[in-house]
């Protein structure tokens, strides 16, 4: 589902922030200011996407679970470091994918994530290629992409970040996250018309 | 046809919660990077002004003119806070620059040393040293260059560091998914800060001396800022129980 949002000059440049993420915003004002209720309304909303975003990452592994509740805790050791300049989702995305990658960094277990990615339990179909073919054969010709172009396409179609805020969390250009999900959705739109002449 | 039961809300885990009810204290928000790097220039301009007021300006100022002399360095100070304004975004995870931005950047600081030294060179290539030198040790760091360049050396090193140590409590909260990155780049700004400030006290403009000696400096606090930056980054998200 994509969230309408309106436009709002920010650092120079219009960035799109939704309404979601304005409600997001207070709550994060009133958790910076010492509310528990806030940061439960911020977990309620942001942990089933972190959730899935993670598991897309750690290849669906079972650490996705432990690096949620790492990521919710890393939020709330750094949560004066937040800056309201800032999308709440994006940056709650961004310090999850920082959890994972010193998580993967710190256990050595990168091998193993790749070697797991063709078993994702959970993986999430962009609501773009939901027509394309049924789950199963989307799921199967997404893991055939390359991961950089899995990530954008889903940061994109599946939890709906703009591409300036996908180059954020990414340290990519937006031109560059436009790139990687366009060619992404490309590559998926090919392999699955192959798959469908190959079963005809 | 029944209606679809709203999915109840999720909700964060006992220990979760109660690890953050015990931590609550309100707290302020950080400011944004650009913010953030302008708060790096009293502490730089205050290194800075300890090193002129300690070893004073070259002697041939004059010759040199003052494009050469404060224009040059005010140039070099403008790349120093950019890359410390990069060194912020890099420690945001919303906010990171393209990883060319960071590249460029630290091309063009060093081609800027690097056309900056050899301008001021052609201009003047040694000034007089200073006035608190006794007149022995001047016909000894004459005849042995190396001795400058190692006092060089060691002097923008210490003051660099003294730098990196004060911008590393700022950035404390750095939330870098590369820490050593980061680190880097706000170790070759202070650097480069430095360098802006002992290119104008330093009378000596030979390349050997000042790409050498100066540069060394500047390599030397980028691999403090970095280590350090890889330090404060392990300690903030070292992930419990599952280091190797």
């Amino acid at each position: 589902m994509f969230e309408t949002g309106h436009k709002q000059a920010s650092r120079g440049k219009e960035v799109s922030v939704s309404e979601g993420d304005q409600e997001l915003r207070a709550q994060m004002i009133r958790y910076q200011g010492g509310s528990l209720e806030a940061f439960q309304e911020i977990y309620a909303r942001l942990a089933p996407g972190v959730r899935r975003y993670l598991s897309l990452l750690a290849g669906g592994s079972a650490i996705a679970d432990d690096l949620l509740q790492e990521t919710f805790l890393q939020m709330h050791r750094s949560r004066a470091a937040y800056n309201l300049a800032y999308a709440v989702k994006p940056w709650v995305f961004g310090m999850a994918r920082n959890v994972f990658l010193m998580n993967r960094r710190a256990a050595r277990r990168w091998a193993a994530v790749h070697e797991s990615r063709e078993d994702l339990p959970d993986f999430p179909v962009p609501p773009e290629a939901d027509r394309l073919g049924s789950q199963d054969e989307i799921r199967r010709c997404m893991a055939h992409l390359s991961r950089d172009q899995v990530e954008a396409l889903l940061l994109h179609h599946q939890w709906g970040f703009s591409f300036e805020e996908i180059a954020g969390m990414l340290g990519i250009s937006a031109a560059a996250a436009r790139a990687r999900a366009s060619r992404g959705m490309a590559d998926l739109r090919v392999a699955l018309n192959g798959l469908q002449r190959a079963r005809a | 046809m029944m209606d679809q039961l709203p999915k109840p809300p999720e909700v964060p885990p006992e220990a979760l919660l109660r690890a953050i009810a015990e931590d609550l204290a309100p707290v302020r928000p950080s400011p944004r990077p650009l913010h953030l790097a302008l708060r790096m220039v009293p502490f730089a301009l205050l290194v800075s002004s300890l090193i002129l007021l300690a070893i004073g300006p070259r002697g041939d100022s004059a010759i040199l003119g003052p494009l050469l002399t404060w224009g040059a360095s005010a140039a070099q100070f403008v790349f120093a806070i950019a890359i410390i304004w990069i060194a912020a975004h890099e420690s945001t995870p919303a906010g990171k620059l393209p990883r060319q931005v960071v590249y460029v950047a630290a091309a063009a600081a060093s081609l800027v040393v690097v056309a900056v030294t050899l301008s001021t060179f052609s201009t003047s290539p040694a000034g007089p040293l200073p006035g608190f030198v006794p007149p022995r040790v001047a016909v000894l760091l004459h005849d042995s260059p190396w001795i400058v360049g190692f006092a060089c050396g060691i002097g923008s090193t210490m003051a660099g560091g003294v730098l990196v140590l004060l911008f590393s409590g700022l950035f404390s909260n750095s939330l870098a998914t590369r820490p050593a990155i980061a680190g880097a780049l706000y170790g070759a700004g202070a650097g480069l800060a430095i360098n802006a400030t002992w290119r104008i006290a330093c009378p000596f403009s030979n390349p050997w001396h000042a790409l050498g000696a100066h540069g060394a400096a500047i390599i030397t606090t980028v691999i403090l800022g970095a280590l350090i930056g890889r330090f404060l980054g392990n300690r903030r998200l070292h992930i419990g129980g599952r280091r190797s």
